[in-house]
């Protein structure tokens, strides 16, 4: 059976599709699935540092259309993890250097293989967002709980059902409680009413996401992360079980709760 | 303090105000409609007003226009003659 393809997105940039990728994939792949994460941002790669496999890349995505390499030469295995890998995207090249028709079967070919094909797509709607999109069975859309990021993530889900992508979910990150209750921040039941989208998640704010970048290990890892386990529950929604959406939430009762289950 | 005072003075809490600027400017940029499709909309207004009067199809005019808190599709139509029996029974 194929694998899934699934391509998180979001229009603007610094939302946090890249730490997306990264936790999603790690935590897919602790469930044992064979899991490959494409960094589509040709130019301006990041999901290596963020991974911390920056000192093994050695060839890259356009080496592998181009034909430079095989594709099992560009794909990084994880530190931990021996059935995730990743593939970097080119550092000194030009985001049309791919095409649309051969990032879909670089997809098809890698779906055969994998349980899931995880892509981390560039900011904004140009060639280098096309190209991520268009193998893609579902997409994952990031926003901030920011006008300017919501707007763009609307503008987003609008170019992916044009695009015909079956499944989108919704992913509303840095959300600072807080301010919530204070009326300060738009709340999650605010985003998801103005942007009509399933809610796959939501990450609270939090500063374990910087440090588990600077290290370069994803924060799925690090089981007392409130962030760290918004984005387990979200993977494992992802693939397809049901955990409730209030079992991230915030107060003492769903922390008892989460105590409990887990 | 500042937004102490600013909640005293009416001007709503920020979340509040975000989410309802986002939810007029989500709707403005999703009706940014093709001329395409602004003169389909036009047809099927003309279309639909003759089964009950007749129209001067030239002088329709359809226009979407952005108010305060609000957007509205206006049209103008010259109305030549009300029929007495709509043409619609059929």
């Amino acid at each position: 059976m194929a694998g899934r393809i699934v391509v998180v997105t979001s229009g603007k940039g610094g939302v946090g599709k890249t730490t997306t990728v990264a936790n999603l994939g790690t935590t897919l792949a602790k469930k044992k699935y064979n899991v490959v994460l494409i960094d589509t941002d040709i130019g301006l790669r990041n999901l290596d540092v963020v991974m911390g496999l920056e000192n093994r890349i050695v060839y890259n995505l356009v080496d592998i259309i181009e034909g430079n390499c095989r594709k099992e030469q560009a794909m990084i295995r994880d530190r931990k993890l021996s059935n995730l890998c990743m593939i970097p995207a080119a550092q000194t090249r030009e985001k049309n250097s791919i095409t649309e028709e051969q990032m879909k079967a670089l997809c098809v070919e890698l779906s055969s293989e994998f349980d899931y094909v995880i892509i981390d797509c560039p900011a904004g709607i140009e060639q280098g967002f096309k190209n991520a999109i268009a193998g893609a069975d579902t997409a994952v859309v990031v926003t901030t709980p920011e006008v300017s990021a919501i707007r763009d993530a609307d503008r987003v889900i609008g170019l992916l059902e044009a695009a015909l992508v079956k499944k989108i979910n919704l992913i509303i990150n840095r959300l600072n409680a807080r301010m919530v209750k204070k009326g300060d921040m738009m709340s999650t039941e605010d985003i998801i009413a103005l942007l009509s989208v399933p809610l796959l998640g939501v990450v609270p704010e939090s500063e374990d996401v910087v440090v588990s970048t600077n290290r370069g290990v994803p924060l799925v890892h690090d089981r007392s992360s409130k962030a760290g386990a918004a984005f387990r529950s979200m993977a494992a929604r992802l693939n397809g079980e049901s955990i409730p959406l209030d079992g991230d939430s915030q107060g003492l009762f769903g922390r008892m709760k989460r105590f409990i289950w887990n | 303090m500042l937004g102490i005072l600013r909640r005293i003075w009416g001007d709503g809490a920020s979340g509040q105000v975000a989410r309802k600027r986002m939810q007029f400017v989500l709707m403005h940029d999703r009706i940014d409609i093709t001329p395409d499709v602004m003169e389909a909309v036009k047809n099927d207004i003309i279309q639909v007003l003759s089964r009950y009067m007749e129209i001067e199809g030239g002088s329709v005019k359809v226009d979407l226009e952005q108010g305060k808190d609000f957007m509205a599709l206006i049209s103008n139509v010259q109305v030549k003659r009300v029929f007495r029996n709509s043409k619609n029974s059929d």
